[in-house]
């Protein structure tokens, strides 16, 4: 199932430490031999400060109890740095864990107070020490200072990087509410059209963004909904057609778990009909049977090959330990809403149908199927029968009224008119104003 | 008479004509045959190649002259005792004649003294007869006449001749000393020191009779022989001036150089003559500095050889001018320490520098210019020549030629570190290669490596045969064989490249046309769709100049072909529809001229156009192109058609297809058909009736099609498509006479599979463009009546134009309070429709979403002017969004904005139902 493994394109745009939980996933599924994964791992913590855990790696893969020298090297060079940063940063550091010390501050010269600081303290330290502890993997406390960096810096390229730094962090430590928030306020400054010098800087920066937000959209409760609210913003879904369409996948996913985005949807199909010859997926495949192709014996198929994606995606599939009993919630909650656009455009077309074709088509045996149509009806999500005798579901033609189609189509209009004429006077008592 | 007729093409002055009425006047009365032998003869002589005879020949002829002109002197001589102005007058026709027979053959500059003794003699003598009354009064009436004609002819000849006439007046004897000299003695005329004041003191008197001569030569003889000999002579001149090897210096060179570069552009200065007297130069030049910039004179010199911009250069020369350039990369690579430079006027001296000079040396010159020069003379060529003959082919050979040149150039700049002088190079190497096929391009490296070996050994013998050898000799450093990667594409993308990263915005523009144009000429659309959207071309072609925009053109057409190729009718059709609007698509393409009834246009334009002809081998076939564009037309305007029965205003895909149609229904008679439309029609009037084996047909006896590569795919393609929309168009005429109608019949009668079938109605059924359901288990199409009687069909048009109506209310407001919108509309005034069209869609960075949204459903109020940009933007995309298939990202909705909204409005009602 490796073909639909989408980590090698996925990596590039995360941090070396937002990789970790995904080798970790790779691992667990055995989707790769163990030992290249663990390869893999050594190599990312080369260029981090984790020597310890890149030893303790080195050791389980080799089976041995020696370490490089190289490796032992670093470590002793990582500690010295570290003591280094420590120091510069120590007087900053107490200085905002010292209440009494505010005293030094002026409440109302914000200038002056950031001058004093800048030259008693050296924030710069400050960056620099959060930077190392990040390296190092003590998440938290690079979390801590970055925060208190972030509100006594000035320069806003640092800013900018404190506030990636602060939103990795809190991810690696799973705080999805607090990184929930660091996420928008990033987005606030990536949308910024005046932190970025060039649009192709700020389109990479914004497909950093969606890819760091994965993590936090598929773990939050109501990210689902949130990563259709940024992706399919038009500036964004730009960036993933242009140079991520893999990210369609989750999008395509986040689409169709979630039942309340139905406008938008039908512009995301036509993203994937464009998009065929650039990115496929069993995923994306899935939505073009069922809503371009009406294929839906494809449909069909191409359901099953997505459960089996689903499971294997680091981000999709994730699981959830019930006592004794692990669930992946994602891969139902899909499953059954696959089977429900299924269902719900093959009635749209057809007067009559089989029960049991129809109990096959949805992948159910045929007293279930009975048992799902009656539900369905009864919430009156289904406007049918089912005729017992013949074994068959009978749609009632649903013609709108032509009557109720006029109305419907003049009824905006006298809204806009009198938005249109609002706006004009508004216009014209700006412009005698002026 | 031939030479005569030749010079008419040159920039030559009355003065030339006049001469030539002359001669007609005389050849009705000269009917001496030995004049016109020998002037057969002598036509002969200047044509053979033969140069051992040719010494001997010339001799006696020039001598025959001579005598003949004395003889004709003598005449006159006995003329005047009589008094006869008659015969005298005949006698002066007939020297001046003779005069033009002696300069030739002498090649003299000078106009022999014999003749101007004759002049002066002949003057004086007017003037007595002149002041002479009585004597005037006497003469018979036809001798009077005679006497008052000569008066006029010889003021207006010997104002040609004025100074030296003044000059033998005023010292008869030396000059006549020097004469004789000159008559005996051919080769010790020219002294040094004469030489150095005598070119322009002769030119400046013997003047255009000179002139015309020289001229008259050098066009007759583009086929060598004639023009070598002559300026065989001033070389020798110049030869005896650097006759010894240890006398020549640095100063003595230059100062020659000087003088014949100071020569350029004045009149009387034989261009051929120059480009030789450089040559020679380029020979005797004592440093590498020096040698180079000679020969950057002689390289422009040469670009001199053809004047007016019409004409090109002779081939000959051009590939004179390609062997120099090389040679100019030869001395800077092996040399550098010089530097090529057009923005400082380096020092007087500079070159005189010695090789082993250490620092740098710096030359004037612009290579690139010089390139970019030897292109456009290829292509003038290759526009002149008749694409039909041998010459056209012979001439293509040369393009590897170009190629070494300018990749040559190419590595030479980019190794100087001047990147964006060598991406204009490779833009130039991208124009020569984009608009080949695989095949193609396989077929010139082929050629490349055969001919270059010829070629080179050619060059050698021409060289070492070529004078003495010269003082700076420089090994052939630079490559002078291509190197052609095995594929145009990595070709492509290799020069492309360094376009992107160097180029100015023009150079830019065009070399992504190019890679947009060969992409979709290996049918990777998907790959040149993103690029063409991308590079928001589309947006600003109107900005760019004419050939740019022709570039476009054809970049579009390709595009469109290879959409049509991968099967995609309405991608095709949208980025064909717009070159097919206007009925100008020979102009569109600028490959050929098409007359239009109404519009007169000026020769000023005609010219122009003229000039950005594409040459043949460049062409896009228009026949494959209009059949591409019409039945892509057909496949998606047929099925429309049949759907909209009443309302048949409402949508109309393509106004062009369907004019066709309407011409080709008032047609008493419908004969088979004979062209491409023809031949459409007759498929679609097969199509309307769903009959798609006959369509197809029709159009598979197209004989178009055989320019495709991969042909049978394609017609297989089109097969399928033509059943598909017969099916939809036969689902759409006859739904009201069924109730319900088989899968299997309809596969059985569509040859279509059943799965297919399925598809497509099933597709119809949600689009709700037919009113019908699936019955599961009898595998039936059950119609549901839901036809709209009229009233309704009307109501529903009625509410449709009230929406675009407030919809161009709000337009108009956006536009009166942001302006967004007002570009669309230019544009759409403007003559020269290239692609336009807001197709801008995916890559449009609007500036926010939720704006544009806005901007759509109406005003929310806090708009006010900072929002308005926005949501122009928005709405384009929106609409574009909005309207259905593919038209989301290209092409579509490139027609009015009206026709957009339209369709929105419909889409509405798809959504609600």
């Amino acid at each position: 199932m490796a073909t639909y493994d989408l980590t090698q394109r996925i990596a590039p745009n995360l941090d070396r430490h937002l990789v970790f939980p995904l080798l970790e996933f790779l691992q667990e599924r055995q989707m790769y031999p163990d030992e290249q994964i663990l390869k893999s791992k050594i190599e990312l913590l080369n260029k981090t400060n984790m020597v310890d855990y890149a030893m303790d790696i080195h050791k389980s893969l080799y089976h041995t109890e020696d370490v490089p020298q190289d490796m032992v090297e670093r470590r002793v060079e990582v500690v010295a740095r570290l003591k280094a940063l420590e120091e510069r940063a120590a007087p900053i550091v107490s200085f905002l864990q010292n209440p009494n010390s505010f005293q030094d501050l002026r409440a109302n010269d914000q200038h002056y107070n950031l001058q004093m600081l800048h030259d008693r303290y050296q924030i710069e330290a400050l960056y620099q020490y959060a930077k190392f502890q990040f390296e190092c993997g003590n998440y938290s406390g690079a979390a801590d200072y970055l925060y208190q960096y972030r509100a006594l810096c000035t320069n806003s390229e640092r800013r900018l990087s404190a506030l990636w730094g602060k939103m990795a962090a809190e991810i690696l430590m799973q705080n999805w509410d607090i990184a929930l928030e660091e996420l928008n306020q990033l987005k606030e400054k990536v949308d910024d059209p005046k932190s970025f010098t060039s649009p192709l800087n700020q389109m990479q920066s914004r497909i950093w963004l969606m890819h760091w937000s994965l993590f936090i959209f598929f773990n939050h409760d109501n990210g689902r909904t949130l990563i259709i609210d940024l992706f399919n913003q038009d500036k964004y879904l730009n960036a993933i057609q242009t140079n991520a369409p893999h990210l369609l996948r989750y999008l395509a996913t986040a689409f169709i778990v979630n039942k309340r985005r139905r406008p938008q949807f039908k512009d995301f199909i036509k993203v994937i009909q464009q998009e065929q010859n650039s990115y496929k997926d069993p995923i994306t495949e899935f939505l073009a049977c069922v809503y371009v192709n009406y294929d839906f014996d494809g449909a069909q198929k191409k359901m099953k090959e997505c459960e089996e994606v689903i499971l294997n995606d680091p981000f999709l599939g994730k699981r959830v330990e019930d006592s004794n009993f692990a669930t992946v919630p994602l891969r139902d909650e899909f499953l059954e809403n696959a089977r429900l656009f299924i269902f719900e455009t093959y009635c749209r077309i057809h007067q009559r149908i089989d029960m049991a074709v129809l109990a096959e088509k949805l992948n159910l045996n045929y007293e279930e199927a009975q048992r799902w149509i009656v539900n369905l009806i009864r919430n009156s999500k289904l406007d049918a029968k089912i005729d017992a005798k013949s074994g068959t579901v009978i749609m009632e033609p649903t013609h709108p009224n032509v009557y109720e189609q006029l109305i419907d189509h003049t009824k905006g209009l006298s809204g806009r008119t009198y938005k249109l004429v609002g706006q004009l006077l508004e216009h014209a008592q700006t412009q005698a104003a002026r | 008479m031939a030479s005569r007729f030749w010079t008419q093409g040159g920039s030559d002055s009355e003065e030339e004509s006049s001469d030539y009425e002359d001669d007609v006047e005389n050849e009705g009365v000269e009917t001496t045959t030995q004049t016109a032998g020998s002037r057969y003869l002598q036509a002969n002589a200047s044509d053979s190649d033969d140069s051992d005879g040719q010494k001997r020949v010339v001799r006696s002829a020039k001598d025959k002259r001579f005598e003949e002109m004395a003889a004709t002197v003598d005449q006159m001589k006995n003329a005047m005792k009589i008094n006869d102005w008659v015969s005298l007058q005949e006698s002066f026709d007939k020297i001046n004649k003779q005069l033009d027979k002696v300069m030739r053959v002498t090649e003299a500059e000078k106009v022999p003294t014999l003749y101007i003794k004759a002049l002066v003699m002949l003057e004086d003598f007017l003037n007595q007869a002149m002041a002479n009354k009585e004597a005037k009064k006497k003469m018979s009436s036809s001798n009077a006449k005679a006497l008052n004609s000569m008066k006029q002819k010889l003021k207006k000849n010997n104002k040609q001749y004025e100074d030296l006439i003044n000059k033998y007046r005023e010292n008869p004897e030396s000059e006549e000393v020097k004469d004789e000299d000159e008559e005996s003695e051919e080769e010790e005329e020219d002294e040094d020191e004469e030489f150095e004041e005598d070119p322009d003191n002769i030119r400046a008197g013997s003047g255009s009779d000179n002139d015309d001569d020289d001229d008259g030569e050098e066009a007759e003889d583009t086929n060598d022989s004639g023009w070598v000999r002559q300026t065989g002579r001033r070389d020798k001149s110049i030869d005896k001036q650097f006759k010894n090897p240890s006398e020549i210096t640095w100063e003595n060179v230059n100062k020659k150089f000087k003088e014949v570069v100071a020569a350029r552009g004045r009149k009387g200065t034989g261009r051929f003559e120059q480009v030789e007297q450089l040559t020679f130069l380029t020979k005797v030049a004592k440093t590498p500095a020096q040698k180079l910039e000679i020969l950057f004179s002689l390289i422009s010199a040469q670009f001199d050889v053809n004047p007016g911009l019409s004409g090109h250069m002779p081939i000959n020369v051009w590939k004179k001018c390609v062997v120099n350039m090389l040679i100019v990369l030869d001395i800077l690579t092996q040399y550098p320490n010089i530097v090529v430079n057009d923005m400082v006027e380096p020092d007087e001296n500079e070159t005189q520098k010695a090789a082993d000079y250490n620092g740098t040396i710096r030359v004037w010159g612009n290579l690139v210019a010089f390139v970019e020069r030897i292109d456009v003379e290829f292509f003038k060529s290759l526009q002149s020549i008749d694409p039909h003959t041998r010459e056209y082919v012979e001439r293509l050979r040369d393009e590897p030629m170009f190629l070494v040149l300018a990749q040559d150039v190419q590595e030479y700049l980019e190794q100087a570190g001047e990147f964006k002088a060598a991406s204009k190079v490779a833009l130039r190497r991208v124009e020569l290669i984009y608009y080949k096929p695989q095949e193609v391009y396989d077929a010139m490296r082929k050629l490349a490596e055969q001919t270059d070996e010829g070629d080179n050994g050619e060059k050698a013998i021409e060289e070492e045969s070529r004078g003495p050898s010269a003082f700076i000799s420089v090994p052939e450093l630079v490559p002078r064989k291509p190197t052609f990667p095995e594929n145009s594409r990595t070709m492509m993308d290799m020069l492309v490249s360094l376009i992107y990263k160097y180029g100015d915005e023009r150079t830019k523009a065009r070399a992504m046309l190019c890679d947009i144009y060969h992409h979709a000429l290996l049918d990777e659309f998907s790959t040149a769709r993103d690029l063409l959207l991308m590079s928001h071309l589309q947006d600003n072609v109107q900005q760019m100049d004419v050939l740019s925009q022709i570039l476009f053109n054809r970049a579009m057409a390709q595009l469109g072909l290879c959409a049509f190729r991968v099967g995609l009718v309405a991608e095709g059709h949208s980025c064909l529809s717009e070159l097919y609007s206007g009925g100008k698509v020979k102009e569109l393409l600028a490959q050929g001229i098409s007359q239009s009834r109404y519009h007169e246009k000026t020769p000023e334009q005609e010219r122009l156009e003229r000039r950005r002809q594409m040459p043949y081998h460049m062409h896009i076939n228009l026949e494959l192109l209009e059949a591409v564009h019409l039945i892509c037309a057909m496949l998606l305007e047929v099925p429309n058609m049949a759907a909209n029965t009443h309302g048949a205003k409402s949508k109309v895909i393509s106004k062009t297809f369907r004019r066709l149609l309407e011409v080709s229904e008032r047609q008493t008679f419908t004969g088979p058909p004979e062209n491409v439309r023809d031949h459409v029609m007759a498929a679609t009037r097969a199509l309307t009736k769903g009959d798609f084996q006959k369509a197809f047909d029709v159009i598979n006896s197209l004989d178009v099609w055989r320019l495709l590569r991969n042909r049978e795919s394609v017609l297989e393609m089109l097969k399928a498509k033509i059943k598909e929309e017969a099916l939809r168009t036969y689902l759409f005429t006859f739904t009201s006479s069924y109730d319900s109608l088989s899968l299997d019949q309809l596969t059985k009668m569509f040859d279509l599979s059943e799965v297919q079938t399925h598809s497509i109605v099933s597709k119809m059924m949600i689009n709700e463009e037919l009113h019908a359901s699936w019955d599961q288990p009898t595998h039936c199409i059950i119609f549901h009546d839901v036809e709209h009687s009229r009233l309704q069909a009307l109501a529903f048009q009625l509410t449709e134009k009230l929406s675009i109506l407030a919809e161009s209310n709000e337009r108009a407001m956006e536009s009166r309070t942001g302006g967004g919108l007002d570009l669309s509309l230019r544009r759409r005034d403007q003559d020269y429709a290239a692609g336009t069209g807001a197709m801008g869609g995916k890559w449009q960075d609007n500036l926010s979403y939720n704006q544009g949204r806005q901007g759509r459903s109406g005003f929310t109020g806090g708009g006010g002017r900072s929002l308005a940009l926005g949501q122009a933007g928005g709405y384009s995309r929106g609409q574009l969004r909005g309207s259905g298939g593919y038209s989301g990202r290209a092409a579509a909705a490139r027609g009015s904005q009206m026709d957009g909204s339209n369709r929105m409005v419909s889409l509405n009602k798809g959504v609600r139902v």
